[in-house]
């Protein structure tokens, strides 16, 4: 009974923070970057992903190129983190370490508490599909797919899933990036910012608890920068999806909770 | 998944349209060359109808303007006959079995009309000679000599196209010359029906026949005499020499050449080997040149789809998913090659395309079938086994 009591506290409490988060997260976006409250590092937010002494060496015959050097890093559930740096400190090795598509020469990664290195190839597939969604500066839309067809993509591997629902759920990540009259058109049709948006529907069709975006507005220009970026930010706050963002755009990684600055593979502030 | 491969491959068919037209035309081939050799093989497999071992051939000649008195050809037949070693002698047509020379003609009875069938000249002892099988009726006899019409033996097919259901024992046929009144002697009345036989070489079907019993009144205009003996086992060419021997005794002025009919049927078979194994080569080549060409392609299509293959493990494919999906894309590409591919072959037995049954057109459907898909599967499993390691971080960082 006792522990009973302790659980339903603790969610409670979970339940609570959580909303505190997201009051913060409405303040903030109302907030000049200047004025902009510090992120929460209080006891009670859940780390969703830790690196701990996170190494990446590439090697060739002849050179050895270290691409991150003792990285710790925590992301916690419900943030939206920017990471910054200059071409080729690291940033994206990082958002793939993140992703679960690379290994790290060292160093644990963990996700939901649990360190993943250990994983098989399956193992890992399995947590990329329900817990991640990548957003890329390229989109990387399949251009012989409708873009329901894209948005489809991740949830063909899902196992038990319907073709039924997989097409309801693509339909309601469509309507939910105002896509909803595009669902039949090709990539090809589509206007650069409207192909990241697809690329976000199918991001979120899965239900992932934590987005990787690398250099999501990289290719777009400013106004559809903006509006892909207003889009996070609002999915981030009210679905409560945990978002780390690849950017250059010093403007719009203010816009977020928190920025991680990368400097020669190393983690600078 | 198969849904998705499906409108991944359509929506990429003007990409696929050469692949699958490559697969088309390597079915179409595969077809061709299968129904060849199902047809061959069957054929071999079938029953002769007759029993060529231990047979020789006795061709006896006058010589050019020479004569061959009766009297003289029954003694050289029974002198033969009498050799130790050979069991029975039988007088015949110049159409033996395995050898190039054919005599055939159609037959009516009532409005049933034959094919071309093989007719052959044969005496009371030829189905002794070479074993044929009666089904039906009795083979010729000395009682036969004072028949009004000419008695004959025919085989089950031509029984079966001639008569159908009604028995044909006693039924007298013609040759079938429109237009033209038949004489007694082209009355043929029906004695004994026997098996089927395959007489030109092992790989051909059997084709109806009609043995007209022989009545040598008189051969003086005979230049040939073509004589069946059947041997007891292991005779050679001590009994080839007694043989020539015997007919020289008789009268030095015929020639004689024995020949095995083993070797004859071993000599004609190569004339059918030698345009099929010619045929299967040309066919290997081209499957080879297709095989070479598919793997071209499917290494290219991965090397252009790395982004793509990036983005699905990201997605949450496993490296072998992501090879399982090229392997299956390539079967679904096959599919559509081999459906239009059969739709053509199908045509071959609907349309009874050269007299064939229906039964091999659609084994060589099958089994052309099951090649495209097994050489395609080939081609693409080492481009899916490579498609399968590519590390997605890289894959994705390339675009």
């Amino acid at each position: 009974m006792t522990g009973a009591y302790c659980r339903y506290s603790l969610s409670y409490f979970n339940l609570f923070t959580r909303f505190s988060h997201l009051f913060l997260m409405e303040n903030l976006l109302a907030t000049s970057p200047e004025t902009r409250p510090q992120p929460l590092n209080s006891p009670a937010a859940t780390p969703v992903l830790r690196l701990t002494n996170i190494e990446k060496v590439y090697q060739t015959k002849t050179i050895e190129t270290v691409a991150l050097n003792q990285v710790n890093l925590t992301i916690n559930r419900g943030e939206f983190v920017s990471i910054m740096g200059p071409s080729g400190c690291g940033k994206s090795t990082l958002l793939s370490l993140m992703g679960l598509l690379d290994e790290p020469t060292s160093g644990t990664i963990e996700v939901d508490g649990r360190p993943v290195t250990a994983y098989s190839d399956r193992e890992l597939a399995g947590l990329r599909n329900l817990k991640i969604g990548f957003v890329f500066q390229s989109y990387h839309l399949i251009n012989d797919l409708s873009v329901v067809d894209n948005v489809e993509v991740p949830l063909l591997y899902r196992k038990g899933m319907s073709g039924k629902e997989r097409r309801q759920r693509a339909l309601t990540a469509l309507d939910k990036v105002g896509l909803s009259a595009r669902t039949g058109h090709f990539p090809g049709q589509l206007s650069g910012g409207q192909r990241q948006r697809v690329a976000i529907a199918r991001a979120l069709a899965g239900g992932p608890e934590i987005i990787l975006a690398d250099e999501p507005t990289g290719n777009l220009d400013s106004v559809m920068g903006e509006e892909i970026m207003d889009l996070l930010l609002a999915l981030n706050r009210q679905e409560g999806v945990t978002v780390v963002m690849v950017t250059h755009d010093e403007q719009q990684a203010l816009k977020t909770e928190r920025v991680i600055r990368f400097f020669d593979g190393s983690q600078v502030s | 998944m198969l849904r998705h491969l499906f409108t991944l491959i359509w929506n990429r068919k003007r990409a696929n349209l050469l692949l699958i037209s490559e697969i088309f035309f390597s079915f179409v081939v595969l077809f061709g060359v299968g129904t060849v050799l199902i047809t061959a093989a069957r054929n071999y497999l079938a029953p002769r109808g007759f029993e060529p071992t231990q047979v020789w051939r006795l061709l006896v000649r006058a010589g050019q303007g020479q004569k061959m008195p009766r009297a003289e050809l029954d003694d050289v037949l029974r002198q033969v006959k009498a050799l130790p070693g050979v069991q029975t002698v039988a007088l015949t047509s110049n159409n033996l079995p395995f050898t190039f020379n054919t005599n055939n003609s159609d037959f009516i009875y009532k409005d049933r009309k034959s094919p071309f069938a093989n007719t052959y000249d044969a005496d009371d002892h030829y189905a002794e000679a070479l074993r044929l099988r009666l089904r039906e009726g009795r083979w010729f006899a000395p009682a036969d000599d004072g028949t009004h019409h000419r008695p004959v033996v025919i085989s089950q097919d031509l029984r079966d196209i001639l008569f159908g259901d009604e028995p044909a024992l006693g039924k007298i046929f013609t040759y079938n010359i429109p237009g033209k009144a038949t004489k007694p002697e082209d009355e043929f009345q029906v004695v004994g029906v026997v098996d089927n036989v395959r007489m030109t070489t092992d790989f051909d079907e059997a084709i109806p026949s009609v043995w007209k019993r022989l009545i040598p009144y008189d051969t003086t205009h005979w230049e040939t005499a073509a004589v069946l003996v059947r041997v007891a086992p292991d005779q050679g060419g001590v009994l080839q020499e007694k043989i020539a021997r015997t007919v020289a005794g008789v009268t030095r002025q015929w020639s004689t050449e024995v020949r095995v009919m083993e070797d004859d049927r071993l000599h004609r078979r190569l004339y059918t080997l030698v345009p099929v194994v010619g045929l299967c080569i040309m066919g290997l080549f081209l499957i080879i040149n297709v095989a070479l060409g598919l793997f071209g392609v499917l290494w290219y299509n991965i090397s252009q789809r790395r982004a793509e293959i990036g983005l699905r493990r990201a997605m949450g494919a496993t490296g072998a998913g992501i090879g399982w999906q090229f392997l299956g894309e390539m079967m679904v590409v096959t599919t559509f090659g081999v459906i239009l591919g059969s739709l053509l072959a199908a045509q071959f037995p609907l349309l009874n395309a050269f007299d064939l049954p229906a039964q091999p057109y659609l084994l060589a459907i099958g089994a052309a079938a099951g090649a495209v898909y097994l050489i395609t599967a080939l081609c693409a499993w080492q481009p899916s086994r490579l498609a399968a390691s590519i590390q997605p971080a890289v894959a994705l960082r390339e675009e």
